[in-house]
């Protein structure tokens, strides 16, 4: 197969998957029935789930599917919006292929010689976005949208706390893409109460979440034949077995788990047993019968209530335990008992070598035990008296249909995942070369515009500054600039950014680099000169550096405290007024804070494409400013689709243009759907999306190959043998 | 063994509702409901071309078993449907005429699903909060001291079966016996959390309707030859029980994973059967008059206890284990070696009954609330249904005691919601038009075709060609006879509407049920000479109707909501 048709190929494919994966995207979306080959029906707006259920044989379609799943188990939510900016990112390298065929990318002309093939076209170009991906995103996130960001929590104080509305809001907006219409609030509801009902210690909700995460499959219970609205909040824990014996008992009930048979066996697996004479076989039967009796006497003498076993017990401790008032819940799955002691903290008990002198230290309390009747079928309920901060409860979900229960399940599941990560600090990834790459820039076109001299100063001072600093501190820097070389060399990136990068390491070098720059600047200057409000916050920034007579570690530091502080900050809106200061120095580590929100509707996707083509305008190279500007249109598919059915003053085209105008009078951006999601999330979306991209496109070849898979099964584990 | 095919792709199709197959499927089936729907309803017959019993049947629960669905869209339908039929027993057909009901008309109007669904939420919520409200007119509260209203409720569901196959004096019997098997499980001496005790359908086929009979306590079918064997009962206020669930049989429990070395000339069969009669000998001192067993009882140990005349049955299954021991007081026994005292229970007294060609051995509890409720009909098919039709009825009432309430039947809560509904969003739509952002259109639009759902669903009940009339008053539901001339002045003709709670003695004026009409606000509060003047009414259970108006709705949604189907062809 020929790469100059992978584009088409991988559009095509996207095409198809965009119109099946279109129809359930946002609040407007519709559901799809999976039937299963067994005969049961699955309801959907599960991307992933969908995708999945489409069985799809070809190549490309795998590769996205692979793409899409692989990004889900990161974060639990973005699939649709995936296939659609995917969609939307090949339909734009196919039309400025088509347009310009050999117009652009003079230098790989060059590179490749006289006959450039059409693969080493997509390999630049994939790696075009890969740079864009890893410097030039990071930098648009961290420089302009992140004074756009909202925060979820709800005080400013060290302590952070989830703002119950926001948290409404956001689960809301979720909920919206992922069940049926007439359920969203009833679910987002839910959940929210549910978060809060199971967060005993407001400031460790973190932990509840990742519990909940890990253990949602015994945290719900799933009930078909009732209307949804019937769905509840259970308080304790729900296990979904009966007792196999029940004797109720008031006040606090002592727990304690077992791992194996309490009646001692005959003989152990491995080992004989001799038996000599008929008396010896009723002796040993009668010791096992005493034996069983003395230990469940034990238990009920050290006042345990309940037994949790994981395995089947025998009849006699089951009648024993009767007669002793313990009541018992047989075959636990190891699931479900791993979340019981994470619960409680409690360890198995281990049976006692000898008789029943021996003090039971695992034991853990519950407030009651008593069986719970959902739908005619019996289960446990267990009040644990939890030793963490998850205070436990259960949802019990109902449906009319066994396919929307599991809708359900797994939205609430990708709900959970979704939090966890909104919660979570993202790190942006090579933020120290983008703020050195925004130095340079800055210079660059401050040069550009020929308005002084003084920045060949500014930069000189600067490299003296730093030619002051000691000598350690810099060996200590040289190893990452090394790999900001490599990296940058890599990506053929023009040199001034090279150089700028040697300038930190090692000042003799960097004094005599920097004279080149500015000479290739000079070379360079191009004949626009339209950034003009650029340079006045450049020129405070750098002149704030250069006034005081500190040394570059301390400025650093400040750095470093003002993004604490920033951090710490989140009175709604989160602004960072002080970034640009921040960033003009280079190493501290930039992110975007837990937490982070922006409200729904497109709001993120055209903020990014606001700020990209305004980036794309400043940007020298021409590759970057067509990558960014593929990125930028491609962006808006998601709230065009979002937009698709609203008339009038709620069309897509009113709101982008009233947005624009918003943000070019730096006035705040009005949206009128009540609904948050989380920055995390969608800048994650982007990268695994810009990531499948360059994968697809650097693939010139797929060869098929038609033998059967399992002997490609079979030799792998030949090998492993 | 895995699988060795690589998975084929799988099939997508968008619209399903629009295609000419959706819709002839969704017509057949719902043809198919609703000619099952009601006391006149039309029996289907089930048989499988392979083999296997032929049923008879208009009940929702069986005939949905049996019926192979196809249409994914339809598997969605008829799975809400069992579903609500597993949780509530009753109102299968209704949901699921509802709901095909709902899909059809609103397939009809071309409206974008989101405003249909949106505003079918909110009819929906209209219904239910008007259901639950005091000033709901076909609703009425149970009153516990007497049992007419639970009676009618009873009758109302056994007529509502006609493959039954029970002629009125029969009804009466049952429902009569059902109604006594209920009472009979609720316990004497109720504390603030009732648990009910059981009633356990015990088969007899092949008698008479009317040698049905209720008897507290359990039967436990034994085999002539057992009968012989078990010694003729002495005379006794009191037999103390035994009940054990581990196997008397003598085998070996067991042994552990490891191996068991025995040596040449050690039995451990004899080692065993020692054990029992150690057991026995146990039993027989402290003086047990009845040893039940869940397995089997080894020969020699029934030898063994009858010669000490004590009566041993086995092979009791693990079904009846856990009410014999509510019934006995008995801890079922797991243990071979010694038994502690306190495990034995005791019954007031035991008889041996012969009902039909069948002998049982009844246990006559001192005081509990598990009855036996013998059931006979005149053929198996006949008594499946009428099996499946006291279990609903049974469930039907636990319902209602938990939420004591009954509903209007016979189509009569069907037309007043109706009329209370077009009333509501004629009268007063500006709430809805605020909150849901549609047009007046658009509701009226809607509203008239969840109107015609719910008619077309009462006018379901009627299945002789007949005509169906609708007061102006209450709104209730009227049906008279077809071919009648029309010169015949017919307002004159019903005598009792669906429900049997007003007559037509009353200045009434009546119109055609799916016939344009002005809307008018049906009269609300039902007073109480009303409900205690007629002595036959026809109810439904008001849980299982509430629970399965919301299932439609919702399932309805559900259905509108499918942009497309992706199938697995695997």
């Amino acid at each position: 197969m020929a790469a100059a048709g992978s584009v088409t190929v991988a559009l095509h494919v996207a095409e198809v998957l965009e119109t099946i994966v279109s129809g359930c995207l946002g609040p407007e979306g519709r559901q799809v029935l999976c039937t299963k080959p067994t005969g049961e029906v699955l309801l959907s707006r599960d991307g992933g789930c969908l995708l999945k259920a489409l069985h799809l044989e070809h190549p490309v379609a795998r590769v996205m599917v692979a793409c899409v799943s692989s990004h889900l188990r990161k974060t639990g939510d973005g699939a649709k919006t995936f296939i659609i900016f995917l969609c939307h990112l090949l339909r734009g390298l196919r039309e400025i292929t088509d347009k310009e065929k050999d117009s652009f990318l003079f230098e790989n002309i060059q590179t490749c010689g006289r006959h450039w093939k059409n693969c080493c076209r997509w390999k630049f170009i994939s790696q075009a976005f890969l740079t864009f991906q890893t410097q030039i995103l990071d930098y648009v996130m961290d420089h302009y949208l992140s004074r756009h960001f909202l925060s979820i929590f709800s005080s400013c104080t060290k302590e952070r706390t989830l703002c119950r509305s926001s948290l409404e809001m956001l689960l809301g907006a979720y909920f919206c893409g992922r069940v049926g219409r007439n359920n969203h609030s009833l679910m987002s509801q839910l959940m929210c109460d549910y978060v809060f009902k199971c967060t005993a210690c407001e400031s460790r909700f973190e932990e509840v979440l990742e519990l909940v995460d890990d253990c949602f499959v015994e945290l719900k219970v799933g009930v078909t034949g009732l209307p949804v609205s019937d769905s509840r909040i259970i308080a304790g824990l729900v296990l979904q077995r009966d007792f196999s014996v029940y004797c109720p008992a008031d006040g606090d009930i002592r727990i304690v788990i077992v791992t194996e048979t309490i009646q001692p066996l005959f003989s152990i697996s491995g080992s004989e047993f001799p038996l000599n004479s008929e008396a010896q076989f009723q002796t040993s039967q009668f010791w096992i019968t005493e034996r069983t009796k003395a230990i469940v006497k034990h238990l009920q003498n050290q006042n345990v209530k309940l037994l949790l076993s994981t395995v089947k017990q025998p009849d006699l401790v089951i009648y024993c335990a009767g007669l002793n008032g313990i009541s018992v819940v047989e075959c636990l799955s190891s699931e479900e008992l791993s979340l019981i002691q994470r619960v409680i903290g409690l360890a198995p008990f281990v049976l006692p070598e000898a008789s029943s002198q021996y003090e039971l230290s695992h034991t853990a309390l519950a407030k009651f035990c008593k069986p719970l009747i959902l739908r005619s079928k019996r289960f446990v309920h267990l009040g644990l008296m939890s030793t963490c901060s998850f205070a436990p409860h259960c949802i019990a979900l109902c449906a009319p249909v066994q396919g929307l229960v599991e809708q359900h399940e797994n939205a609430l599941h990708g709900a959970f995942k979704m939090l966890r990560q909104a919660f979570k600090d993202l790190d942006l990834n090579c933020v120290t070369q983008t703020s050195d790459q925004s130095c340079t820039s800055g210079p660059c076109i401050y040069k550009n515009s020929r308005e002084s001299n003084e920045l060949p100063k500014i930069v000189n001072s600067s490299i003296q500054r730093s030619y002051q600093d000691t000598v350690v501190k810099n060996k200590g820097e040289l190893a990452k600039t090394q790999t900001n070389l490599k990296v940058c060399s890599n990506l053929i990136v023009p040199s001034v950014k090279l150089e700028q990068n040697v300038l930190c390491s090692t000042p003799k070098v960097a004094v005599t680099d920097s004279y080149q720059t500015d000479e290739t600047l000079r070379c360079s200057s191009p004949n626009k000169g339209r950034i003009m409000d650029d340079h006045e916050p450049f020129i405070e920034s750098n002149s704030a550096n250069s006034k005081p007579e500190n040394t570059r570690r301390e400025i650093s530091y400040e750095n470093l405290q003002v993004a604490k502080l920033a951090r710490k900050d989140s009175i709604l809106p989160l602004r960072y007024k002080s970034l640009e200061t921040c960033t003009s120095q280079s190493y501290y580590s930039s992110s975007i804070p837990a937490g982070c929100v922006l409200p729904v509707g497109g709001n993120f996707e055209i903020l990014l494409h606001y700020y990209l083509l305004n980036y794309a305008k400043k940007c020298q190279q021409s590759e970057q400013t067509m990558v960014s500007r593929i990125i930028a249109n491609a962006i808006l598919g998601v709230p065009k689709i979002l937009y698709k059915s609203k008339k009038g003053n709620y069309s897509f085209p009113q709101v982008y243009v009233r947005a624009l105008q918003a943000l070019q009078t730096n006035q705040p951006m009005i949206s009128n759907q009540t609904g948050l999601e989380s920055v995390a999330g969608k800048y994650q979306l982007l990268t695994s999306v810009l990531q499948c991209l360059t994968n697809i496109l650097t693939v010139d070849l797929v060869i098929s190959i038609k033998r059967q898979p399992q002997e490609v099964y079979d030799q792998d584990s030949e090998e492993e043998l | 063994m895995s699988r060795l095919e690589a998975k084929k792709p799988s099939i997508c199709r968008s619209d399903p509702l629009t295609g000419e197959r959706a819709r002839a499927s969704l017509a057949a089936l719902k043809g198919l409901v609703m000619s099952c729907y009601g006391p006149a309803g039309r029996l289907k017959q089930l048989h499988n071309g392979r083999g296997g019993s032929v049923v008879t049947t208009s009940q929702s629960a069986a005939l949905l078993a049996g019926l192979p669905v196809s249409h994914p869209v339809l598997k969605v339908l008829t799975a809400a449907v069992r579903n609500h039929v597993a949780c509530f027993s009753d109102g299968g057909l209704f949901t699921a005429i509802l709901c095909c009901n709902l899909v059809e008309n609103v397939q009809r109007l071309g409206l974008a699903p989101t405003t249909v669904i949106k505003l079918n939420k909110h009819l929906l919520s209209l219904c239910t909060s008007y259901l639950k409200s005091e000033d709901c007119a076909c609703r009425i509260p149970v009153d516990f001291s007497s049992t007419q209203i639970l009676l009618s409720l009873v009758r109302s569901i056994l007529t509502s079966k006609p493959a039954c196959m029970l002629i009125a004096k029969e009804v009466d019997h049952i429902s009569t016996l059902i109604l006594r098997a209920f009472l009979l499980t609720i316990p004497e001496n109720a504390q603030e959390h009732i648990i009910l005790g059981k009633s356990i359908i015990v088969p007899l086929k092949g008698q008479r309707v009317i040698d049905s009979a209720v008897l507290p306590g359990i039967l436990i079918e034994v085999s002539e030859v057992q009968l012989m064997k078990i010694l003729p009962i002495k005379k006794s206020d009191s037999f103390k029980v035994a009940l054990f669930c581990v196997s008397l049989s003598g085998d070996l429990s067991d042994t552990g994973e490891g191996t068991l070395l025995v040596s040449y000339g050690v039995s451990l069969e004899n080692a065993a059967l020692d054990q029992l009669f150690n057991l026995g000998k146990q039993l027989v001192s402290d003086h047990v008059d009845l040893v039940l067993c869940q397995k089997v009882i080894h020969p020699s140990l029934k030898q063994f206890l009858r010669t000490h005349h004590v009566i041993a049955v086995d092979r009791i299954g693990v079904s009846l284990m856990e009410p014999l021991s509510k019934v006995t007081g008995t801890w079922p026994i797991g243990s071979l070696g010694s038994i502690s005292p306190s495990s034995y229970g005791s019954v007031k007294d035991l008889c041996i009954a012969k009902f039909g060609c069948k002998h049982f051995f009844h246990l006559i509890p001192n005081k509990t609330t598990i009855c036996s409720l013998l059931l006979c009909n005149r053929n198996d098919t006949a008594w499946d249904e009428l099996k499946l039709t006291c279990q609903t009825a049974l469930h039907a009432l636990q319902l209602t005691i938990k939420d004591p309430y009954v509903l209007l039947g016979g189509g009569c809560t069907e037309t007043h919601l109706v009329a209370y509904i077009r009333h509501k969003t004629r009268n007063e739509p500006e709430s809805v038009l605020r909150d849901e952002r549609c047009s007046q259109t658009e509701l009226q639009l809607i509203t008239e075709a969840f109107c015609s759902a719910l008619e077309s669903l009462a006018g379901s009940l009627e299945h002789d060609g007949g005509e169906i009339l609708t007061d102006s008053k209450y709104g209730h539901f009227w049906s008279v006879q077809a071919n009648l001339p029309s010169a015949v002045n017919w307002p004159d003709l019903p005598s009792r509407c669906g429900c049997g709670l007003y007559s037509s003695q009353e200045e009434l004026s009546w119109s055609f049920l799916r016939s344009a009409r002005h809307p008018f606000p049906p009269q609300t509060c039902l007073s109480r000479e009303a409900t205690g003047s007629a002595d036959t009414l026809t109810l439904d259970c008001f849980t299982a109707k509430l629970s399965g108006l919301q299932v439609a709705v919702e399932t309805a949604s559900l259905i509108l909501d499918l942009s497309c189907v992706i199938e697995d062809t695997n």
